[in-house]
C-alpha cells in the first residue's frame, strides 16, 4: 500500500492510469508499461496483485528487460536498479550484440544467469525480437512455473557471488511436511521479504497427491495446488530464490528442515 | 443475464433498457436531461419525454463530466476539454494534445479542468486560463457551493484554493497516500476524499482536524450526501455506509448507519434521492437498491443483478426518472414513480 509495508508498495499513478485505460478496455489488446532505466520493477509488478481493481481487470503478462550487451557489466556494478531489472525479468533482450564479440556475449550471459537463472535471454540488434517471444507469455501464471525448468532448478547453483543480487535453488527428493513448510516460508517472507525479489517453486508434500506451485514478488505470494503429479515425472520439491543477502537467511537449513520425518 | 426465474422490478418493467456497448464513465443532470459519458467517447442525453440523443464527442474514453451554464463539459483521453449543448453542438474549450483531461468542474460561468499536475480555470472575463500548479497528478477537483473555493486532491492530500481579491490563495490539507475523488460537505465545513486504500479521509476545514473513515472491504469509489444531518453516504462495502456529519465533531467516534443491506456484493456507486431521506446503492453485480436513511430501513429493488458493476446512478432534474449505467454499457432509464 502507498503508506504501508515498504516491500509491498504500489504505484498510485499507475493505478490511476490503468483505471483510465480500463474505461476503453474493449479497444485494447494489451497495455505495455515502459519504466525508466532506473525504476525498481517490484512496485510496478506488485500493483497488479495488490490493487484489487487492477487485479480484477488485468493480468501481468511478463517483465521484459532490455540489457545493453556493451554496458551491462559496468551498469550492474553501479546501479542496483540494473540488477533488479535483471532479477525480475522473465525475458532479457540482450541488445547491441553486433557491437561485442562472442566471448563478451558469453560473459554477459553468465552474469545475467548468475542473477537470474530462469530468465529467457534473447540476443538482439535494435531489440528486434519476435513479438510472440515478448508478448503473451503469461509468465506470472502458476502453470508457467511448471514449464520453466531448463536453467531453473537443475541443481544447487554454485557460483562465486560477487554480484549484489544472487539466486539459489534447492531440490529435495524427500517429500516435505506442509505444516513445517508453511511455518518456515511464512516466517521467511515476513522477516526477509524485502530482500527476496522473486521466488518460485514446485512442492511435493507428504500425503498430498497434488503438486503445489508458488511464485512470489517480495512478500506477495501466489500459491495453489496444480493437479496431480504426472505419472512418469519424478516427484520432488524444487525452489528458487532471487534476492539480496540470501546467504544470511539460512535458506538451505530452512528448506531442509521442512522435510517430512 | 435475465432468466425466467428472476422477477423484474417495477422499474425494469416500466423502464427502457439500452445496450450501448461502451462502459458508462459518468453522468450529470443538465436542463431537463441526464447526460451520460461513455468509454468510447460518446455522450448520450436522456429525456423523460423523448428519445435519447447520441453525440460522438471524444476519440478516447470520457474521463470526467460536469454540467455548466449552457451545456455539459467533458474531459477525455484524447486531450480535449469540450462543452456540449443539449442540441448536440460541440465546442472545444481547450486541447491538451496527448495529455488526458482527468477532471472537470463548473460553477455558473466558470469552468475548470485538470490535466496532469495543473488545474486550468476559465472565467468570463478572459480567454486565457488561470493555471493552478500542484506537486503530483491530480486525482479529483471540487468547487464549493458559492464558487469561492476549489478543492484539488493529489498524492499527499488536498490543496484548498480560495478566491481573495481576484487571486487564488492555497492552503494544504496533508495526509499521506494517494487521494482520488474530493468533495465539500453541503455546509462547506468539511473536505472528504476517497483513497487508494480501502478508506476515506476527511478534514474539518476550520482547524484542519482530520480523520479516516475505514473498515471497508474494498475501495470506496463513490460517495454522496443525503438527509438533513447530513450523512456522508459511501460505497465500498456490502451495505451503503452512512457517516453522520452533524454536531461539532462529525462522525468522529460515532457509528455509521448501514443501509441497503440486500446486496450480495460490495457497493460501487451511491446516489441520494433529492428531497427524500433515501439513498440508491448500486453493487458490483449490477444490482441496485433504494433504501431509507434510518436504523431499520426498507429496501426497494430497482434493478436485478446484470453481471456488470454499476458505474452510475442519476436522477433526472425533475425527479421523474432514474438512470442506472454499468461498466458494460447497459442503461436502465425508468420512471421513478407509479403512474
Amino acid at each position: 500500500m502507498n503508506n504501508g509495508c515498504i516491500c509491498c508498495t504500489v504505484r498510485g499513478d499507475l493505478i490511476r492510469i490503468l483505471g483510465g485505460l480500463m474505461k476503453r478496455a474493449d479497444q485494447l489488446d494489451a497495455i505495455i508499461v515502459e519504466t525508466t532505466g532506473l525504476a525498481d520493477p517490484a512496485p510496478v509488478a506488485q500493483t497488479f496483485f495488490v490493487d484489487q481493481d487492477v487485479a480484477d481487470r488485468t493480468k501481468l503478462d511478463a517483465i521484459v528487460t532490455v540489457a545493453d550487451a556493451v554496458h551491462l557489466s559496468s551498469q550492474l556494478g553501479e546501479h542496483h536498479e540494473a540488477e533488479e531489472q535483471i532479477a525480475f525479468a522473465d525475458v532479457v533482450l540482450l541488445n547491441k550484440i553486433d557491437l561485442v564479440d562472442q566471448s563478451q556475449i558469453t560473459g554477459v550471459k553468465d552474469r545475467i544467469r548468475k542473477i537470474n537463472p530462469y530468465t529467457k535471454i534473447i540476443e538482439t540488434n535494435r531489440c528486434a525480437a519476435p513479438l510472440d517471444e515478448v508478448l503473451g507469455l503469461n509468465a506470472f501464471s502458476l502453470d508457467r512455473v511448471l514449464e520453466v525448468e531448463p536453467d531453473f532448478l537443475d541443481s544447487d547453483h554454485d557460483h562465486e557471488h560477487d554480484d549484489d543480487v544472487t539466486s539459489v535453488s534447492f531440490v529435495s527428493d524427500t517429500p516435505l511436511d506442509l505444516e513445517k513448510f508453511e511455518k518456515w516460508f511464512g516466517n521467511l517472507l515476513q522477516t526477509h521479504g524485502q530482500n527476496i525479489l522473486r521466488s518460485k517453486g514446485i512442492l511435493d508434500f507428504k500425503n498430498e497427491k497434488d503438486r503445489y506451485v508458488f511464485q512470489g514478488v517480495h512478500m506477495l505470494m501466489d500459491a495453489s495446488p496444480m493437479g496431480p503429479w504426472p505419472e512418469k515425472s519424478i516427484r520432488n520439491s524444487r525452489v528458487v530464490f532471487i534476492g539480496r543477502k540470501l546467504e544470511t537467511m539460512n535458506l538451505k537449513e530452512g528448506f531442509e528442515s521442512c522435510k517430512s520425518d | 443475464m435475465n432468466n425466467e426465474s428472476v422477477i423484474k422490478s417495477r422499474f425494469e418493467e416500466n423502464g427502457k433498457v439500452f445496450e450501448t456497448g461502451a462502459p458508462v464513465t459518468g453522468a450529470v443532470s443538465i436542463e431537463n436531461a441526464v447526460a451520460v459519458g461513455f468509454g468510447d467517447g460518446s455522450i448520450r442525453f436522456f429525456w423523460p419525454d423523448h428519445d435519447p440523443l447520441e453525440v460522438q464527442a471524444h476519440s478516447g474514453a470520457i474521463l470526467s463530466i460536469a454540467s455548466s451554464n449552457d451545456g455539459v463539459i467533458t474531459g477525455g483521453q484524447d486531450g480535449r476539454f469540450l462543452k456540449i449543448s443539449t442540441n448536440a453542438e460541440v465546442e472545444e474549450i481547450y486541447n491538451f494534445g496527448t495529455r488526458w483531461v482527468d477532471n472537470v468542474a463548473a460553477y455558473e460561468s466558470m469552468v475548470l479542468c485538470s490535466s496532469g499536475k495543473n488545474v486550468y480555470i476559465w472565467s468570463d472575463e478572459n480567454d486565457k486560463p488561470k493555471i493552478l500548479e500542484h506537486q503530483s497528478t491530480i486525482g479529483g477537483i471540487a468547487i464549493d457551493q458559492n464558487g469561492r473555493r476549489i478543492a484539488v486532491s493529489c498524492y499527499g492530500g488536498v490543496t484548498l484554493w480560495r478566491l481573495e481579491k481576484n487571486k487564488w490563495k492555497s492552503s494544504k490539507f496533508a495526509w499521506k497516500g494517494s487521494h482520488g475523488k474530493v468533495g465539500f460537505s453541503p455546509d462547506g465545513k468539511y473536505l472528504v476524499t476517497t483513497m487508494q486504500e480501502n478508506e476515506l479521509h476527511a478534514w474539518r476545514i476550520r482547524d484542519k482536524a482530520s480523520f479516516a473513515m475505514s473498515g471497508y472491504p474494498s475501495k470506496v469509489k463513490s460517495f454522496t450526501w443525503a438527509g438533513d444531518n447530513p450523512y456522508l453516504v459511501t460505497a465500498g462495502a456490502k451495505e451503503a455506509i452512512c457517516w453522520p456529519f452533524d454536531g461539532k465533531e462529525g462522525p468522529k467516534g460515532r457509528k455509521p448507519l448501514c443501509i441497503a443491506s440486500g446486496g450480495q456484493q460490495n457497493a460501487t456507486f451511491v446516489e441520494s434521492l433529492p428531497g427524500e431521506k433515501a439513498v440508491f446503492a448500486g453493487f458490483r453485480n449490477g444490482m441496485v437498491l433504494l433504501s431509507e436513511l434510518s436504523e431499520h430501513p426498507n429496501d426497494v429493488l430497482i434493478q436485478n443483478p446484470t453481471g456488470s458493476e454499476v458505474s452510475n446512478i442519476s436522477i433526472s432534474p425533475d425527479r421523474s426518472h432514474i438512470l442506472v449505467g454499468d461498466s458494460k454499457g447497459q442503461i436502465l432509464w425508468s420512471p421513478l414513480w407509479e403512474q
